[in-house]
């Protein structure tokens, strides 16, 4: 007789997670995963997990896996290199990790350079750490970490709107409030690909409601599909397309259809700007200026009863402006505009017919876009959410990978923001909302992130950039501290600085700064730079050169292949551990709900695979570092402080305790914080998830300003012209002139410059001739492969070739009629540092100056992955500095060239 | 009467192929098979395009080709309009797979595994379904036949209804009764434009695709 079970669990592969299922099992066989519907009152996605929870069966039971520790016997390292891995112990492989932390920790914790000595990569988003167990707790144990080596952040992520968007409005991510919305702008946003579960289900829900949604991308998306209009815009040229949407807000809308009260209360709109481009301010105050219409006169910004004026020119008698470096300079009848008046003045030439010829776009199509989103805006009207009256602006903008990434990013973050903003449409119902923050604390509140700060606006931690405390010698190998200063120095603001930085650095130092010693140990979990980067030949050599690498390993595969010390971890389907669910969350994980669920171990670990709990306490054991790693824990390094008011689950700190001991502390601990009885592991693994409402209203941030008065820092960027003109001086102080370019971005109101010849100025810095590499060649996800690190699945390649251009590259018809190709030809896309090969998908739905290569594959060392013979834009795509924006990121786009060629060996010919 | 059909909401779905990774492994179909599949279709030429997204696999016609051409009776058709196959019975001559216009069905020579020759323990733990004969949607029926033992209703309660209804995160895909005017694949089809597909050669599909416009 068959015995079954069903386990519950969660799938947080990628960073639009977690959602909830259950694994079922028969006679201790992990057999078939499900939804969990008993969440589906819960969950917005209605307990559904995505296709790449299916997946987790076969990579449970992938006999590709590393089954036990292995170490290395050839210390020669390199793509061309055999590693030579044999069996070993756990004892082996642990005390061998343990004396080398040890000896590090008894040399110091920071090398010559000032550099921590010891270096960790995670993969996409965060999400490995819903996988890696207490490690989080030993990593805090340790101290200094160097979390610079990225495995594509700045360049895979949505960078510049985490930076932009979460400075701005507390949103690290930005989406539309799809339950509210009715017309939505997105700007190669692939919400139904990358979105995950709630994404697809709430984006479903709004268009069978009506919601229309417009798509700007150069190639039709799954996206675009299930949009109501596909307008195919020319690469990086979004940023003059959002310009332009301003510009007719602004100049072709009366002014009363604006949100006027909104942007007087809520933005800086009405502060006084003065000639040196500065906030006039009061000169015994220093506060911000505003015209008050019923006085006549400039006063302080925080006047209550003023009546300020949105627009206009006046003359101050008497005022100060506060420059880089805290310079003061005193103003007497100074003629002044206000920061709305400084933004229409900027972009009057924006217009649409002018973005036309940019996006080859008509600016017909670019007006009445226009329009339909102010028709669309509702401005005035308000909705009941909680019992609580709120504005009800239902138009939102959304943005795209490689829109609000590298150059042009900023533009468009900020068009995006202001679009919300002019009517009123930022952080209300219907409108465009962030979702959580990263960069400021606490990760589970943004609301209660919003701190009063400077001038009104809520506080920003921006790295120094004043003589006395800028990090004139970098503190991480990306330089993060030093070249960005918004990205702050939270504990994650590292790993979302110029992550490429530190690769390019580990090959090519700058000459200005100390050459950066490589770490003496690199731990890598759920990460392959040398696939999900760019320039991926570069990366695998800059890797090569890592002293001690430790990878936790799955399968064998192209980073790992580069390790001193594999360490088996027990996947998905074989661990325990318990995350927070709930609240509002990274992509559109906007719940009623929060609380905590569990992963059961559902299925014993095969071979010699062990819980990452246990492999993270057995390492801080050996290291010496138990009692901080206890007392980590304690602080709630695995998800929840162990004590809080009227409960106390701490764990003794001088003994290593079991997982299951640790988890049953953190599971009673977590509920107990939630205001619940204390529900123990057994009550979990039962029951799955534990959660407590979640008041819809804190899915908006505006309400949270209007109570503290503050106001969000729009339109005028005068923190970033000050900070940028500083960084300017640091930089220069120090002899360094290469980061110039990323200087001039620091613009208080962003205008257009040709971002599409950037790339093409590359080409002839590379020493190339432009016309060789006629064509755009850019990237887009495909749900079942995207940030799963599933490759190397089977499930996924079958599922994934019922999609177009799974694998392939994706070619227009008139384009591939011109260069003789038909689908189903191999062919070979080449860019100015290499090709890749793959087969032509021949579609209409693709700009015809535009190709397309899905996903991220190349693979020549995971099994399986490795056979499918995909192309991929990494391993064309340069890393570049002239292509880095002053966030540090970059964008997935490269100029190539496009033509038939021979089938790869063993591969049939079209 | 009882007439299930499956009604596919084009307007939501998505192309995620999630229905179709939860089939496979619900139902231990050997790599290649695919009963639910969805297709990814584009019509139009640059820059006026439509790309869409069609579930399609077994329609459980009214009157299935299938059915007609079966010399061994394996293929049947239930009162409830659930057309199975009879794995004993079924000869594997492949008649089926010719007379199908909808290419719902599939037919494996010898087993075959997600790694290669080697079933893993979660393959080897349950019957391959599909070696030698044929094999289709059949509406995951042994679900629909337990729920309903146990007093279940088959689109409404999750363990009565078809897997990859179940797994949709959509919400395209709608199972249930023709027949229930209170059910919810009768209320969609009242409310909604739709169409089946090759309705000229008069097979009766009981598969039914919402959309919004002329079809695809």
């Amino acid at each position: 007789m068959t015995v079954t079970s069903t386990i519950p669990s969660y799938c947080y592969n990628c960073v639009a997670g977690p959602d909830l299922m259950r694994v079922r099992v028969e006679d201790g066989v992990a057999v078939r995963i499900e939804p969990d519907l008993s969440a589906a009152a819960i969950h917005p996605g209605l307990g559904r997990v995505c296709v790449k929870a299916f997946g987790l069966i076969q990579k449970t039971d992938n006999p590709h896996r590393v089954l036990t520790p292995m170490r290395r016997t050839n210390p020669r390292k390199g793509r061309d290199q055999d590693p030579g891995f044999v069996p070993i112990s756990w004892d082996e492989a642990l005390d061998t990790i343990a004396a080398r932390l040890t000896d590090i920790r008894a040399r110091g914790l920071l090398d010559e350079a000032g550099l921590p000595r010891l270096a960790a990569t995670f993969g996409h988003g965060g999400t490995p750490q819903s996988y890696m167990g207490t490690f989080p707790a030993f990593l805090a144990a340790w101290g200094p970490i160097d979390y610079s080596f990225g495995s594509g952040q700045g360049v895979k992520c949505v960078h510049s709107e985490h930076l932009y968007g979460e400075f701005w409005h507390r949103g690290f991510t930005v989406t539309a409030d799809t339950v509210h919305t009715r017309y939505l702008i997105s700007c190669g946003n692939n919400a139904e690909v990358s979105g995950g579960v709630c994404a697809v289900r709430r984006g479903a829900d709004a268009r069978a409601r009506g919601m229309k949604r417009i798509q700007i991308e150069p190639h039709l998306s799954p996206t675009a599909a299930a949009a109501a209009e596909w307008v195919p815009i020319k690469p990086k040229t979004d940023a003059a397309f959002l310009l332009a949407l301003v510009h007719a807000l602004l100049f072709e809308a009366p002014r009363a259809r604006l949100d006027v009260p909104f942007l007087l209360a809520r933005t800086a709109s009405p502060y006084l700007v003065g000639p040196d481009g500065l906030y006039l301010r009061d000169p015994d105050t220093g506060a911000p200026l505003l015209w008050d219409e019923t006085a006549a006169r400039a006063v302080a910004h925080d006047t209550a009863a003023a009546r300020p004026a949105l627009e206009g020119s006046f003359t101050v008698p008497a005022a100060i402006t506060r420059g880089p470096d805290g310079e003061i300079t005193s103003w007497h009848d100074v003629p002044a505009r206000t920061a709305f008046t400084v933004m229409a003045d900027t972009l009057h030439p924006c217009t649409p017919d002018w973005a036309g010829a940019i996006c080859d776009i008509p600016p017909a199509t670019i007006r009445r876009i226009a329009a339909d989103y102010l028709d669309h805006a509702c401005v005035g009207e308000t909705i009941t959410i909680d019992g609580q009256s709120l504005p009800f602006r239902p138009v939102a903008v959304t943005l795209g990978k490689t829109v609000n990434n590298g150059w042009g990013a900023y533009e468009c973050c900020w068009a995006r923001t202001m679009l919300a903003v002019l009517v009123g449409a930022l952080e209300v119902p219907g409108g465009t909302l962030g979702t959580t923050v990263r960069l400021n604390k606490p990760h589970e509140n943004r609301l209660a992130s919003v701190t009063p700060g400077e001038d009104g606006f809520m506080a920003a931690h921006f790295n120094a950039t004043d003589r006395q405390d800028w990090a004139a010698r970098p503190t991480g190998r990306n330089a993060h501290r030093s070249l960005v200063p918004i990205v702050g120095n939270s504990p994650w603001a590292q790993a979302l600085g110029p992550t490429h930085l530190a690769w390019m650095f580990a090959e090519d130092p700058p000459a200005e700064w100390p050459d950066p010693p490589p770490p003496e140990l690199w731990f890598a979990f759920r990460t392959n730079p040398a696939i999900s980067f760019w320039d991926t030949a570069r990366i695998t050599r800059a890797m090569a050169r890592m002293k001690f690498i430790v990878a936790f390993a799955y399968t064998m595969d192209e980073t790992n292949h580069m390790a001193d010390i594999l360490l088996p971890d027990a996947t998905d389907l074989e661990s325990t551990q318990l995350i927070r669910i709930g609240g509002t969350k990274y992509v559109e994980q906007h719940w009623d709900h929060q609380g905590f669920a569990l992963r059961a171990a559902a299925v014993a670990p095969r071979g010699q695979a062990r819980d990452f709990t246990w492999i993270a306490t057995e390492l801080a054991r050996r290291a010496g570092l138990l009692e901080r790693y206890n007392a980590a824990l304690n602080r709630g390094a695995a998800g929840a402080p162990l004590a809080g008011d009227g409960f106390d689950f701490s764990l003794p700190l001088d003994r290593a305790h079991d997982p299951d001991s640790i988890w049953n502390a953190v599971c009673q601990a977590a509920t107990a914080g939630l205001g619940v009885p204390p529900r123990d592991l057994a009550w979990f693994r039962e029951h799955g998830h534990c959660v407590v409402p979640f008041p819809r209203q804190d899915w908006y941030l505006t309400p949270t300003m209007a109570r503290l008065g503050l106001r969000y820092e729009l339109p005028y960027q005068e923190r970033l012209l000050r900070v940028g003109q500083e960084l300017g001086r640091r930089l220069h102080e120090h002899g360094i002139r290469w980061w110039d370019r990323q200087l001039g971005e620091y613009m208080p109101i962003p205008q257009w410059h040709d971002v599409p010849a950037r790339w093409e100025a590359a080409l002839s810095a590379a020493g190339a001739d432009p016309a060789d590499y006629p064509l755009w060649g850019i990237t887009t996800k495909l749900m079942p492969y995207t940030t799963g690190n599933n490759a190397g699945i089977p499930l996924m390649a079958e599922v994934g070739a019922n999609l177009r251009g799974t694998g392939a590259v994706i070619v227009n018809a008139a384009t591939a009629a011109r260069l003789g190709i038909v689908n189903g030809d191999w062919v070979e896309v080449r860019s100015v540092i290499g090709a890749t090969v793959g087969r032509a998908a021949v579609v209409q739905g693709c700009r015809p100056d535009t190709i397309v290569i899905p996903g991220q594959f190349d693979h020549w060392k995971t099994p399986v992955a490795k056979d499918l013979h995909h192309a991929s834009l990494n391993t064309i795509t340069p890393i570049s500095l002239d292509l880095t924006d002053a966030t540090g990121s970059g964008a997935d786009v490269v100029r190539v060239s496009l033509r038939r060629a021979s089938a790869p060996a063993g591969q049939e010919a079209a | 009467m009882t007439r299930y059909v499956m009604v596919a909401d084009l307007r939501r779905c998505v192309g995620c192929q999630t229905c179709t990774a939860a089939c496979k492994e619900g139902n231990n179909t050997p790599p290649g098979v695919q009963w639910r599949r969805v297709l990814d279709l584009e019509s139009g030429t640059y820059p006026e395009v439509r790309r869409v997204f069609l579930p399609t696999g077994c329609q459980h016609c009214d009157h299935p080709p299938c059915l007609e051409v079966c010399p061994s009776t394996a293929t049947r058709q239930r009162a409830d309009g659930i057309v199975t196959i009879d794995e004993d019975l079924c000869i594997g001559c492949g008649y089926c797979l010719m007379a199908c216009p909808y290419e719902a069905r599939a037919l494996t020579a010898a087993p075959a595994f997600a790694f290669g020759a080697t079933p893993t323990a979660a393959e080897a733990a349950r019957r391959p379904v599909g070696i030698g004969v044929a094999s289709k949607c059949d509406f995951c029926v042994g679900r629909i036949d337990a729920g309903r033992a146990r007093g279940l209703t088959p689109g409404r309660d999750p363990e009565a209804t078809p897997l990859c209804v179940n797994s949709c995160i959509s919400g395209a895909l709608r199972f249930g009764d023709l027949d229930d005017p209170h059910g919810p694949v009768a209320a969609l089809l009242a409310e909604h434009q739709w169409f089946r597909l090759h309705e000229d050669q008069r097979t009766g599909p009981g598969f039914y695709y919402l959309w919004d416009a002329a079809p695809p």
